[in-house]
């Protein structure tokens, strides 16, 4: 699909194509309404409380009145709906202002003042310095005579160096009047979201020039939403407009992740609608026998003699009723707000603040916070993230010639600076390129300074290395560059820019020299790419030499080429890659085709090296979070030599004697096959003896093949091997790794910093992005953005944990006490005739669960059951969360078992304390309700592991508000319990009875606890018991590898003591690897023949 | 043209200055509540504080039951079941059929006082198996009629018994419909034992529940006769009666107040007492008691608390002495690292 922009034809484009207003909004003021409710009642949860909610409109079976669970229901709505209609209204202003701010266009030939939102496809529009720019445009002039103009891109891909963009040659010179009258046709794509490509043609009409063809570039368009810089004005011509630019297409909802917690809940919740069912039907065929037998006896009651047809239904749909509360409404609000209460204590935190760049962590997903505490494997980009990205040039080699090997740094090396000086001719053509070859502008300060602004960190660190060698590039004035050598300025003007991609991994310029009107092309790239380009008499070895000695230190490395070209070559080359250019199918692939025509023959001379230092903090980071069972895989674009080093310094592997680095490569299918199957085995033994720190590295090669042709093994390879290195892969098959580990059913994070992360980080369960030099992409995709990578262990240790903790506390909490009055109920209905009678009142049942208890456990979001000292000391502990032992089937019937005694409690000491002549209805359901309320209170102080001030207040505050509001109600005169609350409190039977029913439950459930906290404790009693009693606090400190068949060993030792209460252990949500006994594997062939790397 | 070289730092420090959004610029606000860092108390389950505790609670638990037991071991309680023994012994096979025929249905009873009884002595009947907490009975009745003159025809969830030809039943639904109707009068060696029957239901229901001006209609006039009738001239808020069996029991055996006997009984009295078994319980096999009762300031008789406290008390002083024992055999340090997983030798096992 093509589109046909007529450049200032007013009258075509109005209809076919939209006009510019922006609209970010999700509803209009009319479909609001449904289409919320719509997308509300699409949740599961949502569709039962709404069922159960309109089943208790029909009076004939509703216990209570409908309004116990309308009124919840609605508010719950009423509370997201509004929300929402706020958030929409805010975007709406948002867009209202960006649609009416007023824009200069050309209509009929004169330049008129408009609103943003009536530009068309076509107008030319017309920008000053600072302005925003509103719709896409093709730029057509600028105020600089060259054509240039400087935009700055931030808002879009978060890049906030300025960038060149250009007018196209054919609108060269063309005076600001006539610009007014221009004429033309331009061919461009549909609307698209690629932000990095427009791969287009102007033909511009008479008179203006003839009917050639003009290819068109990203670099020749000012995209919506960049500003405009350091230029006086611009213009261009509309050609995508409102939600059809680059940015309104790239806008986009991600899909919602949903937590390990979250699935958990899901499952728990689903397991608890079947028990709802089963005890609806059993009592429902209990309350129909009944009825048949006994009730049709009591006269009193006066049953009909024959019923309508669904009477048979209206007993167990009663139950249905009395039994709805069992999945509680307000899990689902409690656990929002919790949810955002995680998010902005990470946001508050102060200790994730970089301290250099003043950048907060920003939690941009509100909902997955308890899924950092569950993490089981981290993938990390290494350049940026691991590293700083700040790159220094350290070494190089020119000619064979060695420099800064002694010093460490080539630019205090007397040698180099020495031969710059003298001006030896290698030397001077290396550091040429390093000055010429890239894509840097120079920006000259009012002081005279001369500072680079640089897309790639590598490029800015040649251009200052080169500049402090005495070539330093001054000034870039369109096609012409200034540089200074020793004094003497030379200029060059360049003629092509053969463009970096990650394919070709190498960019190359054309250049004239001014003066002799030379012709050279030079060329800077990885190694692998360089290399094989030279002519056909070089010696590559010294240099291949220095690249492989260079990477072993952990250097970046790159090759510097040139080669001299022809007149006649360079002009036949050009009118190819003009064509190439200005290809609209498969732009890219074609034009890289044309560049290999003409680098070729090189003639390398030399390689620099560039130091990428680790960040602060990052060994440590990783050695605590690998203790903490964490396993790590790096990703990175960088060579292997490379990546194993630094892997090595930041502890991935532990050195020789314990670690061990195996190597798949092969160029074949057959050399990975075999490769890979060593790799295994090697594994497999070292994995059972379980004292070996076993590491795999593969290539980007031999990765494509084992994902293609051996997914099987690789993938038992992947879950045996606790670290992995994966160098030179593309940013798709970080992304198919994460999806790899997902489909084993592990948790994964991502951190990374660069626009290649952005799909890895996308892919996993939890996306953290670094905001790092290498602009903001990756923070934006990700769910949190940090500052620096040593971030990382406090954003999982502890608030990944005391998410998973307290989230794992409140959601059983919140079922607990759900079946808590569930079970009085369904025990109720036993004395009163199976006939489906509500104990409760309904004020009772109402502010029970959206009130009394919800506040009180609300503040356990609060609650810190290990200081963040000891977890740092211990990082061992986040075992417990990823395992899922705070919450899983087993300690969900824990809970179950808990309210099931608490149930019994509760009943069986009402109904006898309140027998006989106290058995007034009013008054029993009261006692039940006050017994259940004291009951909850200490259920919730019990589990509390430390008190704030605020935990003291929502506990006992609330049981004061309960009969606050019980007292209210109860001196209404209408009310239904007019004067009970005044009754009750006056007999001392009542609080006897309230404090026998409190020690009554508590007292087992006390004993339990202190038998297992004191004689089985688990890891975190332990932990608490020595940090609290200030006894030692030791940590043998070394790294136990553990092997996943010893934690599944460990699981159901654990599980036999832990019948009631909430920590126990029998989480198996692993899908535990194949763990094939290894004895077959074991007589095979020792592994001495296994790749093993010995690192130095 | 030729000024100063360019740093690289000056560079770095430029971009990073730059890279840094304005949205992320200023430091979070710093206070203990957003750092988590509130003062907390941390207390832990040590042996001392739970065997204290558990000694406590039976300390505290024990006395509070014996005290209970005792105000309940006072209470005089007289229950003579007189559901089957009143009707004649010839007529036994069918119950139904007696209590529904017009037949003289009075009885005659005695009961023996076993104890000192002082005065006021509570009458109550206690009927069993009867469910005035169903959910076809508990629901019908309509509060408003019974408080308002104005809301004769408030009657939506009185049926079945909520309208008759001549209009609505005030007061309407099943509840006031199958209102108790059996009556016992007392004598002492032939002399009268007055029943006070003012004042046995609520205040509060008097005077805020049934209205003053709401007087019976077409109460029991319907084609199916149920309990007891009400006299018409007589206003809601005066049929103490109604009143208190509209206070609906929530367990299926409950007792309702008959009325108050104002003066002493001595131990081994008889008291005669003269019954008109007219209430139907038969149908459904439940059983009618009649009760005479002192009461204490915990109510009733009612031994359950007291027990119930004994056992608590007297489980929490076993729990106390166990966890003891048990700390004092077998002592177990408390956060003990040695414990932890990763600090125990896998092979030393």
């Amino acid at each position: 699909m093509k589109r046909y922009v007529y450049i200032n034809d007013d009258n075509l484009a109005k209809d076919i194509y939209c006009d510019n207003r922006i609209s970010n909004r999700k509803y209009t003021i009319l479909n609001f309404l449904p289409k919320n409710l719509w997308e509300q009642f699409s949740r599961f949860m949502n569709q039962y409380f709404l069922l159960i909610a309109c089943l208790q409109l029909w009076s004939l079976i509703t216990p209570v009145n409908p309004a116990s669970t309308w009124g919840p229901l609605i508010l719950i709505f009423a509370v997201s709906s509004s929300k929402e209609a706020w958030d929409d209204y805010n975007r709406y202003l948002l867009d209202k202002k960006a649609n009416e701010k007023e824009i200069w266009i050309v209509r009929q030939g004169i330049r008129k003042l408009i609103q943003a939102q009536d530009i068309c496809i076509g107008n030319i529009v017309w920008l000053r310095e600072n302005d925003e720019v509103p719709c896409d445009l093709l730029l057509l002039g600028t105020a600089d005579p060259q054509g240039f103009c400087y935009v700055e891109t931030a808002a879009l891909d978060g890049e906030t160096d300025l960038k060149t963009r250009s007018i196209p040659s054919a609108c060269m010179g063309i005076d600001v009047d006539l610009l007014h009258k221009i004429k033309g046709v331009i061919e461009c794509p549909s609307p698209n979201k690629d932000i990095r490509r427009f791969d287009a043609n102007m033909r511009l009409f008479p008179p203006f020039l003839d009917n050639d063809i003009f290819p068109l570039t990203i670099k020749n368009t000012l995209l919506q939403s960049c500003y405009l810089r350091n230029t006086e004005w611009a213009c261009g011509v509309a050609v995508y407009t409102g939600n059809q630019t680059k940015l309104g297409m790239c806008r986009g909802i991600a899909e919602p992740k949903l937590t390990a917690v979250d699935a958990m809940i899901d499952k728990l919740t689903g397991a608890v609608f079947v028990f709802q069912i089963v005890v609806v039907i059993v009592l429902g065929i209990a309350g129909n026998v009944f009825k048949d037998k006994q009730g049709r006896k009591l006269w009193y009651v006066q049953y009909p003699k024959e019923g309508p047809w669904y009477e048979l239904l209206v007993i167990p749909l009663r139950f249905e009723l009395l039994c709805s509360i069992m999945i509680p409404i307000s899990i689902k609000v409690s656990l929002d707000l919790a949810k955002s209460l995680y998010a902005k204590f990470i946001d508050w935190d102060v200790e994730m603040v970089d301290p250099e760049t003043g950048i907060r962590s920003n939690a941009a997903n509100q909902a997955i916070s308890e899924d950092l505490g569950q993490v089981e494997y981290i993938l990390t980009d290494k350049t940026g993230t691991l590293t700083e990205n700040k790159m220094i040039f350290k070494r190089c080699c020119i000619s064979g010639r060695f420099y800064g090997n002694e010093s460490g740094d080539a630019l205090t090396d007397a040698q180099l600076l020495n031969a710059a000086s003298t001006g030896s001719a290698d030397v001077i053509l290396f550091l040429k390129v390093m000055a010429i070859c890239n894509t840097v502008i120079p920006v000259r300060s009012k002081s005279g300074t001369i500072s680079y602004k640089a897309l790639s960190q590598d490029e800015e660190a040649l251009v200052c290395a080169s500049a402090r060698l005495r070539m330093v590039l001054e000034n870039k004035n369109g096609n012409i560059l200034d540089i200074n050598f020793n004094a003497s300025p030379m200029q060059y003007e360049v003629l092509d820019t053969l463009e970096f991609t990650s394919d070709r991994k190498r960019m190359s310029v054309v250049v004239r020299e001014c003066q002799s009107g030379e012709l050279f092309i030079l060329s800077k790239g990885a190694d692998e790419t360089i290399l094989p380009l030279t002519y056909s008499g070089q010696q590559v070895r010294t240099f291949a030499e220095a690249v492989e000695q260079y990477a072993q230190m952990g250097l970046r490395t790159l090759c510097l080429a040139w080669r001299k070209l022809e007149e006649d070559e360079y002009q036949e080359w050009t009118s190819m890659f003009k064509e190439a250019n200005s290809t609209l199918v498969d732009r890219e692939r074609r034009v890289a085709e044309v560049c290999q025509r003409l680098e070729r023959d090189f003639e390398i001379l030399g390689v620099a090296a560039i130091e990428d230092r680790l960040q602060e903090g990052v060994p440590e980071t990783i050695e605590i979070l690998r203790k903490a069972g964490i396993n790590f895989w790096m990703l990175t674009g960088d060579k292997m030599s490379t990546a194993i080093q630094i892997a090595l310094s930041c502890n991935f592997v532990s050195p020789e004697p314990k670690g061990q680095i195996l190597i798949i490569d092969g160029k074949t299918e057959d050399e990975v096959c075999r490769s890979l199957d060593r790799v295994l085995l090697t594994t497999r033994i070292t994995e059972s003896e379980s004292k070996q720190d076993v590491a795999f590295v593969v290539d980007g090669w031999a990765l494509e093949i084992a994902l293609k042709h051996y997914r099987k093994p690789f993938t038992e390879l992947a879950i045996l091997s606790r670290t992995a290195i994966c160098c030179r892969v593309t940013p798709s098959q970080k992304a198919q790794l994460v999806e790899l580990l997902k489909l084993c059913d592990y948790r994964t994070l991502a951190i990374g910093d660069g626009g290649n992360d952005v799909r890895m980080i996308q892919q996993a369960d939890i996306g953290v992005g670094i905001s790092g030099r290498e602009g903001l992409q990756a923070a934006r995709a990700a769910d949190y953005s940090i500052g620096k990578f040593r971030f990382l262990k406090r954003l999982i240790l502890v608030h990944g944990r005391y998410s998973y903790n307290r989230t794992a506390f409140l959601s059983q909490y919140s079922f607990y006490k759900s079946f808590l009055i569930c079970f009085i109920q369904i025990f109720f209905s036993f004395i009163s005739g199976v006939s489906g009678t509500s104990l409760f009142n309904t004020v009772s049942l109402m502010a029970y669960n959206v009130f009394y208890t919800s506040v009180p456990v609300l503040f356990s979001v609060l609650d810190k059951d290990l200081s963040e000292r000891t977890v740092m000391q211990h990082p061992q502990i986040l075992f417990d969360c990823q395992s899922g032992r705070l919450l899983n089937p087993s300690t969900f019937a824990g809970w179950f078992g808990r309210s099931l005694f608490h149930a019994i409690v509760v009943f069986v000491i009402t109904i006898h304390s309140y027998a006989f002549e106290k058995s007034v209805m009013e008054e029993v359901a009261m006692v039940a309700v006050s017994g259940c309320i004291w009951l909850q209170a200490f259920v919730v102080a019990l589990e509390t592991n430390s008190f704030t001030i605020f935990q003291h207040l929502a506990i006992w505050g609330n049981l004061v508000g309960f009969y606050a509001i019980n007292w209210i109600v109860s001196s209404i005169p209408t009310s239904g319990m007019y004067t009970i609350m005044f009754r009750l409190c006056e007999q001392p039977s009542y609080w006897i009875t309230m404090i026998l029913i409190v020690a009554t439950g508590m007292c087992p459930v006390l004993a339990l606890k202190y038998l297992r906290y004191t004689y089985r404790p688990s890891r975190i009693n332990l932990l608490q018991q020595s940090e609290r009693l200030g006894g030692p606090i030791l940590s043998s400190g070394i790294i136990e590898p553990k092997s996943r068949s010893s934690l599944d060993k460990d699981i159901p030792t654990d599980s036999v003591y832990e019948p009631l209460l909430s920590e126990s252990p029998s989480a198996t949500r692993r899908s535990a690897g194949p763990t094939q006994r290894l004895d077959s594997v074991q007589s095979q062939s020792p592994p001495h023949s296994t790749h093993t790397r010995k690192d130095n | 043209m030729n000024s100063g070289t360019p740093s690289s730092s000056a560079a770095g420090a430029g971009s990073a200055d730059s890279i840094a959004p304005r949205r992320n610029s200023k430091r979070p606000k710093y206070s203990r509540f957003t750092q988590q860092e509130l003062p907390a108390c941390k207390p832990i389950l040590t042996p001392k504080w739970v065997i204290g505790t558990f000694l406590l609670v039976s300390v505290i638990f024990i006395p509070i039951g014996v005290v209970s037991l005792f105000a309940s071991r006072d209470v005089v309680e007289i229950v003579d079941r007189y559901e089957t023994e009143c009707i004649p012994e010839t007529l036994r096979n069918d119950k139904v059929g007696f209590i529904q025929s017009d037949r003289s249905k009075t009885c005659q009873r005695t009961l023996r006082v076993p104890k000192n009884m002082k005065q006021p002595i509570y009458v109550y009947y206690q009927l069993d198996n009867f469910y005035q907490n169903h959910r076809r009975y508990v629901k019908s009745r309509s509060d408003q009629q019974l408080r308002n003159n104005g809301s004769l025809q408030d009657t939506g969830p009185c049926k079945p018994e909520d309208n008759t030809a001549g209009g609505p039943i005030v007061p309407c639904g099943l509840i006031a419909w199958s209102l108790f109707n059996d009556t016992y009068g007392f004598t002492r060696n032939n002399q009268q034992l007055d029943v006070n029957k003012k004042g046995i239901s609520w205040k509060s229901d008097r005077e805020h529940k049934f209205g003053k001006n709401v007087f019976p209609r077409n109460f029991q006039s319907g084609t199916l006769k149920g309990g007891a009738t009400l006299n018409p001239n007589v206003s809601l808020s005066e049929q103490e009666d109604l009143i208190v069996w509209m206070r609906t029991a929530a367990l299926p055996t409950f007792r309702k107040l008959y009325g108050k006997i104002e003066v002493d009984l001595q131990r081994d009295d008889l008291i005669n007492v003269t019954l008109e078994n007219n209430y139907n319980t038969y149908s459904f096999s439940g059983k009618k008691k009649l009760v005479l009762s002192t009461t204490s300031w915990l109510g009733g008789k009612n031994d359950f608390v007291g027990i119930a406290y004994l056992t608590v008390g007297g489980l929490c002083f076993f729990l106390a002495l166990v966890f003891l024992l048990i700390y004092l055999i077998k002592p177990r340090q408390l956060g003990d690292p040695s414990y932890l997983s990763w600090n125990r030798n896998p092979s030393g096992h």
